[in-house]
């Protein structure tokens, strides 16, 4: 079958069977390797994209759920403003990921910040725990995703105003 | 490799058309259950699929002042980021306990409520909360309550064959609410369950008393709670002795982990009543 979705801001196209789980197919037909199968069952955290801004495993995707959806992997969001917010509040705290953790972190607090201007600890804490990885201490992370949100909501507000 | 033929319905009538043309299909929505074991490169899936996730009328969310209905593919987390008071406490709190905010994005009521393989978290809130589930079949639409989702043995028992639709949960006010996972193994697990309580007081006396708990069987003591409703609060020692040993005598035949705990758990709810 042949599936049409928007991918990092571009309409694309796939021909996939209903075997077929959206992480591979982003790995193996579209080069994306943010995206990682490691436990194929929705625990690690490491094949996370956003599905229509919401976080969403994509091993537990089967490539015809994509349909007609908007897929945001790593690569595309290490495009955009919402990335620097988040690169930005992460290195203000002193928020150091390892190789494991890192990009799922990144989506897990993009989800936050795009639902919750001021997120609280419980809120962040709440997502983070997608990415079960610890290398990094909980608190943290707590006042990276907080600077992080302060930051995109400083640039809206800027250009909000201009 | 085996390959699935996938029917994208994009109403509940076609939905229904579907289901009467192939009866064999399986409904698919969040698919979190259904891909939960399987970790291999390729995916399983039942031969013939009718996906849910374009349907409409399974996406709606009702709310009345005496109730709220959510539609079956509604997610998780859709639910949960519902106004306040839109939804009871008692099912947001159980609902924060499934699994991650990245399944809980995937994850529907419909799929939560109507596994058959074991009853899921939604259950036993539901069931305290008397809520009714519509499931829907080329014969039209059948109310059920929660609680008659399980069989005589206490086993997951939704009506063959019928999709679910929708779920209407009644809006009351609870005094006292209490939800808590248990099992020392990974979630879903044999020995894991799900443990929830609702009760209510008017001028001292008890005037609700509802307590399920279920894991792979669900067990809930209507007689008992009739026994129990209407007592004056506090619960005397002797009332309370009776009760947690009416529970535990029913828990017999839970695994001895969930048995203890069930246990502990009964008596932590009649200890509230007898303060």
């Amino acid at each position: 079958m042949t599936i049409h979705f928007i991918l990092n801001g571009e309409d694309v196209s796939m021909n996939a069977t209903s075997a077929d789980r959206l992480v591979d197919l982003l790995r193996e037909r579209f080069g994306l390797h943010g995206a990682q199968a490691d436990c194929r069952r929705g625990t690690c955290g490491k094949c996370l994209v956003l599905m229509d801004g919401r976080l969403a495993p994509s091993c537990l995707l089967p490539a015809f759920k994509a349909r007609g959806r908007e897929i945001v992997t790593y690569e595309g969001f290490a495009q955009t403003d919402e990335y620097a917010d988040i690169a930005a509040g992460f290195a203000e705290a002193g928020v150091e990921c390892c190789g494991f953790c890192d990009k799922g972190k990144i989506l897990a607090a993009a989800a936050v910040v795009e639902r919750s201007s001021r997120p609280t600890k419980e809120e962040i804490l709440a997502e983070m725990a997608e990415v079960p990885c610890r290398c990094t201490d909980p608190e943290t992370l707590v006042r990276g995703v907080q600077a992080a949100a302060e930051r995109r909501e400083g640039r809206r507000y800027r250009r909000a105003s201009q | 490799m085996r390959v699935s033929e996938i029917h994208a319905p994009s109403s509940l009538a076609e939905v229904l058309e579907q289901r009467r043309r192939l009866p064999e299909a399986a409904f698919y929505a969040g698919g979190t259950e259904l891909l939960r074991e399987q970790a291999g490169r390729f995916l399983r899936l039942p031969p013939e699929i009718i996906s849910l996730g374009a349907v409409p009328e399974l996406r709606q969310v009702a709310l009345t002042e005496r109730f709220v209905e959510i539609g079956a593919a509604v997610t998780l987390a859709e639910i949960l980021e519902l106004r306040e008071n839109a939804v009871p406490e008692l099912l947001a709190v159980a609902l924060r306990g499934v699994a991650t905010p990245a399944i809980r994005n995937l994850a529907t009521l419909g799929g939560n409520l109507a596994t058959r393989s074991r009853f899921m978290d939604s259950w036993p809130a539901l069931a305290c909360l008397d809520a009714l589930a519509e499931f829907r079949d080329a014969s039209g639409s059948h109310w059920v309550n929660v609680n008659r989702i399980a069989d005589a043995e206490g086993l997951p028992a939704p009506p063959a064959g019928a999709l679910l639709s929708r779920v209407r949960i009644p809006l009351e006010r609870w005094d006292a609410i209490a939800i808590r996972k248990v099992g020392l193994r990974d979630y879903p697990a044999a020995e894991t369950a799900v443990f929830a309580l609702a009760a209510r007081a008017e001028k001292g006396i008890l005037s609700e008393f509802r307590l399920a708990f279920a894991g792979e069987r669900s067990l809930r003591l209507r007689e008992v709670e009739a026994r129990i409703l209407g007592r004056r609060l506090p619960l005397n020692a002797k009332e309370r002795r009776s009760f947690s040993g009416d529970y535990r005598e029913a828990a017999s035949s839970l695994p001895p982990g969930l048995k203890q705990q069930f246990g502990t758990l009964v008596d932590g709810a009649l200890d509230l009543l007898s303060r």
